[in-house]
């Protein structure tokens, strides 16, 4: 299974576990992401609102880099595949918008046709590797392990292309194939805050602090992210709620990718991407350390 | 030819028309063209002037076409034909040209509109050139109308036709009248309670004379044309007699299956016999029946599977026996070996288990003691059948033949009857006495069992012949199949057959210490176990592995756990005998290769693999074949594989008067497939006997149907995980030590609790106690669908809405949070005669302390419904007022976007109710939610909703959620409108003819709507319309004569090929064929002048009146010319 890889910057800095975890756990299941060459930005969700047509060529650039592959182009940060799916979708709908995005593109000798489908990894693994395929590179399955399944807002919404919008199940589905037992999450889809936590913190901070409480009142051992503004936000903030709110949080957040690796049984740190956090993660990974430690050697 | 004279009239349509179009230049343009004697414009051409304007030019110019040009043909070419015909002239000798409609309306630069309403009006005055006089032909009217739909809009249309003195035929899909305005608690503003004005004109409509009411019908066909349709009607069986029914209630008692009301919208349980509320019309029971529940169907048997599970959770075992009884004669044996194909295909394993069907038949035999059980009065009709052989095939064939009068004889060659059940099955699968029991029912029905006499041998087959005027034969499968390997003859190397039939007849057979049986399938396993029980030690060898056999799992099992060992992919190569006496086995091993014609692979001998395992004895158990030694000398036709050659259908071989069937036909098979082959020889034999036709009837075979996704999600919904509970097993250790019985049943309470767990899948389980039950034989389980036809002049359709389900809108938490209800669940509970009996509970029973009620759920929401529902702001209120009235501590919000109040006595109502202290939000209510993030909102839902006017995000913590769900057309929709020709706007409701001047008309002469079919609507509005459509059907019926448009298709005889493409094209069936002429002929009464035969036809025989090709092509050419 070939797919065109979009990265998006986040991954590539701040947010590398989340890469480097789900190129391995992608191997392992047999789907080659193939980075695109000279791909660009996405302009995420701001540009769009200040400058919808500049970030719509922006995205499309991408695109048309994309289209000669003839390949579903795969994303792994949710902001990324909402903004190129959000072109795609526009571009192959209004043709105004299609003729203006292919003269700005014209200057540099690119047009887009529209022949593309952008897709998120999550959709990816559930539904064209499937359960079969999933289950079956399973040798350590996270048994006991209670997980809160966090969507966002953004890997399902507008358009809820692979999954419902108001009450996703595909994370929960990839989950159990892992063996994994995913909690009762009722904020699964709900905002994290987003870029707030720069701009507005004190809004920010309330949001952050309302999924952390549903997460623990859940039971789950750790949140499962799709998302690297997610996953920063829910992790990096909650010395700074535990401060203002006077609360004691202290919960794992990681990526799916990164609870994909474990229970394919990948090396801890240079796979799965493991050992950097700043809320600790020993508990919830002690059990699989000694069987990887076993299988490595 | 008579030259034409054109006027040309240009409406002004007050401004509509001459506000874009310059109406000044399009006359004068008119004016000009060729044939044209006079061009007028008017205001209102359609006003009595305008019209007189048109009658003075036709009198005073001598005009013979006239053209309007003005707003659609809809709105008036009627109005402007009748001015023609009243002048004398042909009224299909006009044209209109839609200038209004088609141009000012649609455009707004004025010189464009000008322009094209100038080719409009050439175009009409080119086509009215070739324009012929047509004819309107006239028909009579039939004075019968059908109302379709017993709401409240259907039952006030009904009442107004039938107080007329009219007939009227009031078609209604569900079993009782009334509709949605049944199920209401209160009605708005009034506060009247639905069913007091509802019911007094339900009652009236069942005794009407005039009314013949058809509840629980469906409409299956329909032809015609206004004033003479045809309809065809399926009345679906009640399976209970209204003539005969009192409605009583005694039936109701009895009936052991409950389940969701419908009425109730599954909030309370009915039983599967029912009335859907007490004051249903008609006043009469039915009985709901689903297809054929799966396990019934794969019985061989077909027992009633559901019907005895029933009565057993309902603790009525000797019931659920003798329901039992009266498909099977050996329940007892049945319930202990049958292999149950019913569990295999019961629709509970998508649940979690299946029902442990056959260890519950067996329970219900154990309750029961046969003897004690009362032999029915036979009348014998003196004719003389004998059986050859006394298995599970002959018992049956016996017991059935005996109940039907006949002098049945067994003739059994062993010393004891019961075939392979006795022989064959061990007695710790089914004990000696049970068997015996069994079979002395049988005996005390007159059967004869003749034992120790083998047919060709005791008794000749021609003797048989003479004394008996038919012969059944079932003499079993009784020769063990050799291994056909050296050293088979040694001592100590046993048929496995043999083998059973020894230790079960008492004989006392000495085996040694280490025991091999070879094979896979029961008899195997059952030599296994009779051999642990005598001491060995005992391994299985069978050459192909644990899925491919053939053997009962839960036998294996039973088998592993006594100790029996199984080895797979091994087959005895080689016995070594020291002595003449078996001492080891040569083995070789095997490995699985492609499927044979069995299905299952084929096992293959890996070479050099041998092995050898010292053995005392070998068991050889891998088939058995029938022991037709005495058959070939009589003549009987045997099959290639070597057993007998039977009819399928009827199983009589080729003697005459022979019948054969079970194991002596199929080869070794089960007792309960046996037994079905036996009943069908029973059947047989009666029909020769009694001379008829052998052949049966074919009947329709059905095959258990996997259900749906859908049903298996409802399923799941309704139905709790429950574990299947097996009955008690002796433990293997002990067990072991003698022959006693393994399984020892079930206790009673966990009997019923089993039982208990079926699904009802068929709703009635056709136990029949309601039968027992009813002193005025009023039920009857056989009774049909009727099909009849009527003959109807008009028709009022009148088939209501169905309520949105919110369940999609899943921001909403419906079927999440237990306290979240739609506004129809809630007007059942707040029915006195509801589920709750009229009290507002959360589901732990508790009442609410507050309340949220959300406007606009389904409705005025781009995903869902564009519309506004139209009754949802006053059934909320509603729903306020009667939750303050109720629950006077309790606080209700109510979350709207507008409050829509127009009707008389609304707006009073809303204001009212503001005053009842009801906290009203503006705000559509965006989420409901369980997470709280406050104290005050734990255990609570909690609405999110925008309140738009403080402008504030609002979380508002209540303990119950009614969503005001939205109107939508109901889902059969699309096939009623393919039904009665109707169209559908686009909101998918019926479209009436004009949304302001003909409301209830359609654009189908005789057909109305009324009610909320045609949108969404309030009871006054659908009580109105009701009326209004009552009144057109009347209009129609008492003019006594239709009028039909002459646009009908013809057909030029001369240039008709014959070559029948228009009949298959028609859509209509309108064309039939004329074999003397041998040409196609429409029948103008059916066509609807759609115009497809036109087009097809190759020969361009066929010509549409109104809209042949010249006057068509003469349009065109207006259009274009400039």
């Amino acid at each position: 299974m070939d797919y065109t890889y979009f990265p998006g910057c986040s991954v590539k800095g701040l947010n590398k576990s989340y890469e480097i975890s789900a190129l391995s756990a992608s191997k392992v299941l047999g789907v080659n992401l193939l980075e695109l060459n000279d791909w660009n930005c996405c302009g995420a969700t701001a540009y769009m609102s200040i400058y919808e047509l500049r970030a719509h060529i922006l995205a499309a650039r991408n695109l048309a880099l994309a289209e000669k592959y003839n390949r579903d182009i795969a994303t792994i940060c949710p902001a990324c595949y909402v903004v190129l799916d959000k072109t795609n979708r526009y571009i192959c709908e209004n043709k105004e918008l299609r003729e203006n995005v292919n003269a700005a593109l014209g200057e540099i000798n690119l047009k887009y046709y529209g022949s593309l489908k952008v897709r998120h990894l999550l959709d990816i693994i559930v539904n064209d590797v499937g359960e079969e395929a999933v289950k079956s590179k399973v040798t350590a399955p996270l048994k006991g392990l209670k997980v809160a399944p966090y969507y966002g807002c953004q890997t399902v919404r507008p358009f809820g292309a692979f999954d419902d919008k108001e009450n996703p199940q595909t994370m929960e589905q990839l989950l159990r194939w892992i063996g994994a037992e995913p909690v009762k999450f009722p904020l699964k889809a709900k905002c994290c805050g987003g870029m707030q936590r720069v701009t507005n913190e004190e809004a920010a901070l309330k949001l952050i602090e309302r999924l952390l409480k549903a997460a623990s009142r859940s039971g789950a051992d750790c949140i499962a992210t799709a998302c690297p503004l997610c996953q920063m936000n829910l992790e990096a903030s909650q010395d700074r709620v535990n401060s203002i709110f006077g609360t004691h949080y202290s919960m794992p957040t990681l990526y799916f990718t990164q609870l994909l690796g474990l229970a394919f049984g990948r090396p801890i740190e240079s796979e799965v991407a493991l050992g950097q956090e700043l809320v600790a993660v020993d508990k919830i990974i002690e059990p699989y350390k000694v069987s990887v430690i076993k299988r490595e050697r | 030819m008579v030259e034409e004279r054109i006027g040309v009239y240009i409406c002004h349509c007050g401004t509509n028309i001459a506000g874009t179009v310059n109406v000044q230049e399009v006359t004068e343009f008119a004016s000009k063209l060729k044939g044209v004697v006079v061009a007028r414009e008017y205001k209102y051409m359609c006003s009595d002037p305008g019209q007189d304007l048109i009658k003075k030019d036709i009198r005073e110019c001598g005009l013979n076409r006239i053209v309007v040009s003005s707003c659609s043909p809809l709105m008036h070419e009627q109005t402007f034909r009748r001015v023609l015909n009243e002048t004398g002239l042909n009224p299909y000798l006009f044209q209109m040209a839609n200038i209004r409609e088609q141009d000012s309306w649609v455009t707004e630069d004025s010189k464009a509109a000008t322009e094209k309403a100038k080719r409009l009006v050439a175009a009409a005055v080119r086509r009215v050139s070739h324009h012929e006089p047509l004819e309107i032909k006239t028909f009579s009217v039939n004075p019968n109308t059908l109302v379709v739909g017993g709401g409240i809009a259907g039952i006030e249309a009904a009442l107004r036709v039938a107080d007329s003195g009219k007939k009227v035929y009031l078609v209604e899909k569900e079993p009782t009248i009334g509709g949605h305005m049944a199920q209401f608690d209160k009605t708005f503003p009034t506060l009247d309670c639905a069913a007091c004005i509802l019911t007094p004109k339900m009652s009236l409509v069942g005794s009407n004379p005039n009314i013949e009411l058809l509840a629980y019908s469906e409409i299956e066909g329909f032809s015609g044309f206004a004033g003479n349709f045809k309809v065809k009607i399926r009345k679906k069986a009640r399976y209970v007699d209204p003539e005969k029914c009192t409605a009583c209630g005694e039936c109701l008692n009895v009936c052991p299956v409950e389940v969701p009301s419908e009425f109730d919208l599954g909030l309370g349980l009915r039983k599967a016999i029912y009335m859907p509320f007490p004051q249903a019309v008609p006043h009469t029971f039915l009985i709901s029946k689903k297809e054929t529940p799966p396990c019934k169907l794969a019985c061989p048997i077909h027992q009633d599977v559901q019907g005895y599970l029933a009565l057993i959770a309902e603790g009525k075992f000797k019931e659920a026996y003798q329901l039992i009884r009266k498909t099977n004669p050996l329940p007892a044996v049945c319930g202990r070996v049958c292999y149950h194909p019913c569990e295999n295909v019961c629709n509970r394993r998508y649940v979690d288990e299946p029902l442990s069907i056959a260890a519950l038949k067996r329970f219900a035999a154990d309750q029961v003691d046969v003897e004690e059980i009362e032999i029915p009065s036979i009348t014998k009709n003196g004719k003389k059948v004998a059986i050859i052989g006394s298995g599970p095939a002959g018992l049956t064939t016996a017991h059935d033949l005996a109940l039907m009068g006949y002098d049945v004889t067994i003739f059994e060659a062993a010393s004891e009857p019961g075939g392979m059940l006795r022989m064959g099955i061990p007695a710790y699968r089914l004990p000696r006495d049970i068997l015996s029991k069994d079979i002395g029912y049988i005996e005390k029905l007159g059967v004869q069992i003749k034992t120790n006499v083998k047919v060709g041998k005791q008794i000749r087959f021609k003797e048989l012949k003479k004394k008996y005027q038919a012969i059944f034969l079932a003499a079993g499968a009784q020769r063990s199949v050799s291994l056909r390997i050296p050293g088979e003859d040694s001592e100590g190397v046993i048929p496995g057959l043999d083998f059973l039939r020894r230790v079960n007849m008492g004989e006392k057979v000495q085996l040694g210490r280490r025991v091999v049986v070879v094979g896979g399938g029961n008899t195997a396993i059952d030599a296994a176990r009779v051999a642990v029980r005598l001491g060995s030690s005992t391994t299985i060898l069978y050459r192909r592995s644990r899925e491919e056999m053939p053997a009962s799992k839960e036998e294996v099992h039973a088998a592993e756990m006594e100790g029996v060992k199984l080895t797979f992919l091994v087959a005895p190569k080689r016995i070594i005998a020291e002595k003449g006496r078996i001492s080891k086995v040569e083995c070789i091993r095997m490995e699985l290769g492609p499927p044979d014609a069995s299905g299952r692979r084929r096992p293959i001998p890996i070479e050099g693999s041998e092995f050898t395992i010292e053995v005392d004895n070998l068991i050889a158990a891998i088939g058995q074949t029938p022991d037709l030694e005495f058959v070939k000398e009589i003549g009987l036709e045997l099959s290639p594989a070597g057993t007998l050659k039977v009819d399928e259908a009827t199983l009589a071989t080729n003697l005459e008067g022979v019948f054969a069937g079970g194991d002596v036909v199929t080869g070794p098979a089960t007792v309960i497939d046996a037994m079905a082959a036996g009943r069908k020889a029973a059947q047989s034999i009666d029909r020769y006997l009694k001379g008829e036709p052998l052949a049966p009837t074919p009947e329709e075979v059905k095959a258990p149907r996997e259900p749906s996704e859908e049903q298996i999600a409802e399923f799941r919904e309704r139905f709790p995980v429950q574990e299947r509970i097996e009955p008690q097993v002796a433990e293997p250790s002990a067990r072991i030590k003698d022959f006693s019985e393994v399984v020892r049943g079930y206790d009673i309470e966990r009997a019923k609790s089993e039982a208990d767990r079926c699904m009802d899948c068929g709703i009635c389980s056709e136990c029949l106690e309601c039968v027992k039950a009813c002193d005025l034989e009023a039920i009857n389980h056989e009774m049909k669908d009727e099909v009849m036809e009527i003959d109807v002049g008009a028709v009022i359709v009148a088939t209501g809405f169905d309520v949105f389900d919110p369940s999609i809108a899943r921001q909403y938490g419906y079927r999440v949070y237990d306290n979240v209800v739609t506004s129809l669940e809630f007007e059942r509970m707040c029915n006195a005669s509801g589920p709750t009996g009229g009290k507002i509970t959360l589901k732990n029973g508790e009442a609410p302390k507050s309340i949220a009620i959300l406007h606009c759920v389904g409705s005025r929401d781009e995903n869902y419904h564009e519309y506004c529902s139209r009754i949802c702001c006053m059934q909320s209120m509603k729903f306020a007022h009667l939750v303050r009235e109720k629950l006077p501590d309790a606080k209700v919000y109510e979350l709207y976007i507008d409050i829509r109040a127009f009707g008389k006595g609304y707006e009073e109502f809303y204001k009212r109710v503001m005053n009842e202290e009801v906290i009203f939000i503006r705000g559509k209510g965006a989420e409901v939610t369980d997470f709280a993030e406050t104290p005050e909102e734990e255990g609570k839902l909690i609405v999110v909703c925008e309140d738009t006017l403080l402008g504030v995000v609002r979380r508002i913590p209540v303990d119950m959620v009614i969503l005001s769900v939205a109107l939508e057309p109901r889902k059969d929709s699309d096939k009623i409108a393919k039904t009665f020709l109707l169209s559908r706007s686009r909101d998918g409701f019926f479209l009436e003819r004009h949304p302001k001047l003909a409301p209830v008309s359609t654009a189908n002469d005789g057909i109305y709507i009324a009610g909320a079919c045609q949108g969404p609507k309030d009871i006054p509005d659908s009580v109105a319309q009701g009326g209004a459509a009552a009144a057109e059907a009347l209009s129609l019926i008492d003019r006594g004569k239709v009028e039909v448009e002459p646009d009908i298709a013809v057909v030029d005889e001369n240039l008709c090929s014959a070559c029948r493409v228009c009949i298959r094209a028609c859509p209509f069936n309108a064309i039939e064929f004329d074999e003397e002429k041998e040409v196609a002929v429409v029948q103008e009464t059916l066509c609807k002048a759609c115009g497809v035969c036109v087009a097809a036809c190759p020969s361009s025989a066929i010509k549409q009146q109104g809209f042949t090709d010249k006057q068509i092509y003469a349009e065109v050419e207006g259009i274009l010319a400039t």
